[in-house]
């Protein structure tokens, strides 16, 4: 009954907001909600409108997370908009499947607009050769700490996984909670099993059975990680009850001082903007597990929006030339200064607009890294996100033997 | 006669034309919505592509589904909760409002009213906070008490966390069923009450004896209501759990959400949806029948 009347709704809204002529487009994004999201695209729109007088759009924004539910409904409703927002990986591969995204392999590689875009985030938004929507920003997940309370303490950062370990028995000797995490909604814990997965089997498990390849599996290794996971939460390294605490609420417990450090993308950052004074946010890399046959620089980097074309728009010019100024450097640059996240576009997080930490995440860490692989619960069909979220939350609380959640991953990803 | 039948006919007409915006509405947000998810749990649908038939395939998986029916399970235990703590518990108070301390009766009832007059959107982040294990009340009393022994991750360990949803729920719609009983109990002459103080009734035997009998319509209907809101439950679980850890809190309702919109399994969220909807009538009708039952007998006790 819910379900059928959201969906209505959506679809009322996809009719009311459809009329779509020549020299119009219709525009949707999930821009609203945060004030950085709203400044950064009242910027792009104003700058585009003043650019290009001819093209009128008609823009409709939803906060994120109603978003992805709006924008599903519309496409399954047969009345998409012409240009809009949308995640990468299994989100965007949905639409891929039913033929309603239009490739952009032809414009892309008219003017070195292709080259423009680091091709690591090109390949998260390709499937089958054929490139289906344009990345705009890139999340990097690292450990977070309060540099001044480490100096205080003497801690060091640790450069292995023992290390790791031997610093978070530390911190909880003095009573503290060694790592931060509030799984509520299951997304913050998968950063510590792709991490271990990513150390002891290699970058690109995930993306192989996504692509398809036969020989496509999550291996001993995850059993291996699981394990190491399930230990990690019997230890009791993570805060009470994180797997009923909100993502915001393991916030409040680092940037208080209660927790030490924190595994987060690098949205951090601007989370940590209200922190206490004397708190100087610094980061390190996922440390070395020994024995691990997977390149130990890698980092787990993902893009994390992006924008497309319907294969329905009638428009596909005046598509394309929105599509082309919004990744501009000018236009992303001022992204990077907004909302201090790295974009896709080359040489547009400068040092000035991303500030120094994410300057050097940036310029060092991805730089030096053999691969970036992309998050797995976006990258995932999301039926198998799902399982794979209950099954971390369930090896966390000990409720599901390591071996049987990565089987039940295992399962979900050969599934179609 | 003929004069008769024109006027009913007359007055029927009336009737349709007042009554069809009524059914209009009823028609496009109930019977359509509901012949639709009994047709769309027929496919498998993500959304996206093109729905795949499947015949009774969703319905043979929902059969098979162990987290569908420990859900469905946690739904139940919801509503006999919801009998005790809602129900009999604002029935005791109402009890006590009237004919104990019918001075202060109206400032409690206000006091009771205020959870549900609350979105329970608001209700669910206030106990979030509540239950934060760092800084919230519920830890911090049991130290104060010298109970710290008892603090726990209460939303988020699978032991406590659906008994912990419970509480909240039970809290938030108390205030409901105590404002319909306090009408209910007031309604009880004060007669049948004088006659038992005289045979040296005490207030738990004129309780038990004269109004719980004499109010069982209203605990029928009560008890009704809060099985039905128990069986669709959502938003509280989805505030305050999100149906975690690992399914350890899930009810029907948020298990249908997370297919629906969080797998893009449409057909089987419509399945799972329309499974609901025939267990919910079902179970409210076995429930009114045997109260029923129970309200004839006691009927016949007393």
């Amino acid at each position: 009954m819910r379900l059928k009347r959201l969906l209505i709704a959506g679809a009322a809204a996809a009719l009311a907001a459809m009329p779509a002529s020549a020299g119009e487009l219709s525009f949707w994004h999930a821009y609203a909600g945060q004030q950085d999201k709203v400044e950064f695209i009242d910027f792009a729109l104003g700058e585009f409108a003043k650019a290009h007088p001819e093209v009128k759009l008609e823009v409709v924004a939803a906060e994120q997370s109603a978003y992805k539910t709006k924008l599903n409904t519309a496409m399954a409703s047969g009345n998409p908009p012409d240009v809009f927002y949308t995640l990468p990986g299994g989100f965007l591969n949905a639409f891929v499947k039913g033929g309603q995204m239009y490739a952009l392999d032809e414009e892309l590689a008219r003017d070195g607009w292709r080259d423009s875009f680091l091709e690591s985030a090109v390949s998260q938004t390709s499937k089958d050769g054929h490139t289906y929507a344009v990345p705009v920003d890139v999340d990097s997940v690292v450990f977070w700490y309060d540099k001044a309370r480490f100096a205080e303490n003497g801690w060091t950062v640790p450069k292995t996984y023992e290390e790791l370990l031997a610093l978070a028995e530390k911190v909880k000797g003095e009573g503290l909670v060694p790592f931060s995490l509030g799984n509520k909604d299951s997304w913050p814990a998968t950063f510590w099993f792709q991490y271990l997965e990513m150390r002891l089997k290699g970058s690109g498990v995930v993306s192989a059975f996504v692509n398809g390849d036969p020989d496509a599996t999550l291996g001993a290794e995850a059993t291996k990680a699981m394990e190491k996971l399930a230990e990690l939460a019997k230890q009791e390294y993570f805060p009470i009850g994180f797997n009923g605490m909100s993502d915001q609420e393991a916030n409040m417990l680092f940037l208080n001082g209660q927790a030490a450090m924190m595994l987060n993308g690098t949205w951090q950052i601007g989370a940590s903007a209200d922190a206490p004074e004397g708190f100087e946010l610094g980061y390190f890399a996922f440390p070395a597990v020994a024995g691990g046959a997977g390149d130990q620089s890698d980092v787990l980097a993902g893009v994390a929006a992006s924008f497309g074309v319907s294969q329905k728009a009638e428009n596909k010019a005046d598509a394309v030339t929105l599509l082309k100024f919004l990744t501009s450097r000018e236009v992303m640059t001022k992204y990077v200064e907004l909302r201090k996240t790295m974009v896709t576009v080359k040489d547009a997080t400068t040092e000035t607009a991303a500030g120094p930490v994410l300057y050097d995440i940036s310029n060092k860490l991805m730089k030096a890294a053999g691969h970036l692989d992309p998050f797995y619960d976006t990258a995932m069909p999301p039926a198998a996100t799902n399982i794979y979220y209950t099954s971390l939350q369930g090896v966390l609380d000990g409720s599901l033997p390591p071996a049987d959640a990565a089987k039940r991953i295992e399962d979900a990803l050969r599934a179609k | 006669m003929s004069a008769d039948t024109s006027f009913a006919k007359r007055s029927n007409r009336a009737a349709i034309l007042f009554l069809s915006p009524a059914l209009l509405f009823v028609f496009a947000f109930v019977a359509y919505p509901v012949a639709y998810a009994g047709w769309l749990s027929l496919f498998r649908w993500d959304g996206a592509s093109m729905p795949v038939f499947l015949g009774a395939g969703n319905f043979v998986r929902l059969a098979g589904d162990a987290i569908f029916w420990q859900a469905l399970i946690r739904n139940i235990l919801v509503a006999l909760s919801a009998i005790v703590l809602q129900v009999f518990l604002a029935l005791a108070i109402a009890y006590c409002l009237v004919r104990i301390v019918p001075a202060f009766s109206r400032i409690f009832l206000f006091f009771y009213l205020v959870p549900v007059m609350v979105s329970e959107i608001c209700i669910g982040l206030l106990w979030r906070f509540m239950y934060n294990p760092y800084f919230g009340l519920v830890n911090a009393g049991l130290s104060a008490i010298g109970l710290g022994g008892l603090k726990r991750g209460w939303l988020g360990e699978s032991e406590t966390a659906f008994t912990a949803v419970v509480v909240v729920m039970s809290f938030t719609y108390l205030g409901l069923y105590v404002l319909l009983f306090v009408a209910a109990v007031r309604n009880v002459p004060e007669s049948v009450y004088e006659a038992a103080e005289i045979d040296g009734a005490g207030d738990f035997r004129k309780f038990f004896s004269i109004t719980v009998p004499m109010v069982w319509d209203a605990v029928r209907a009560n008890s009704l209501l809060a099985i039905i809101g128990s069986l669709k439950t959502f938003s509280l679980v989805f505030v305050l759990t999100n149906g975690g850890p690992n399914h350890a809190s899930e009810v029907v309702s948020t298990y249908l959400y997370k297919m629906g919109f969080g797998s893009f399994e449409m057909g089987y969220a419509a399945a799972i949806g329309f499974a609901q909807m025939v267990l919910t009538a079902l179970g409210a009708w076995i429930a009114f029948r045997y109260m029923k039952r129970i309200g004839a007998g006691a009927g016949a006790w007393s």
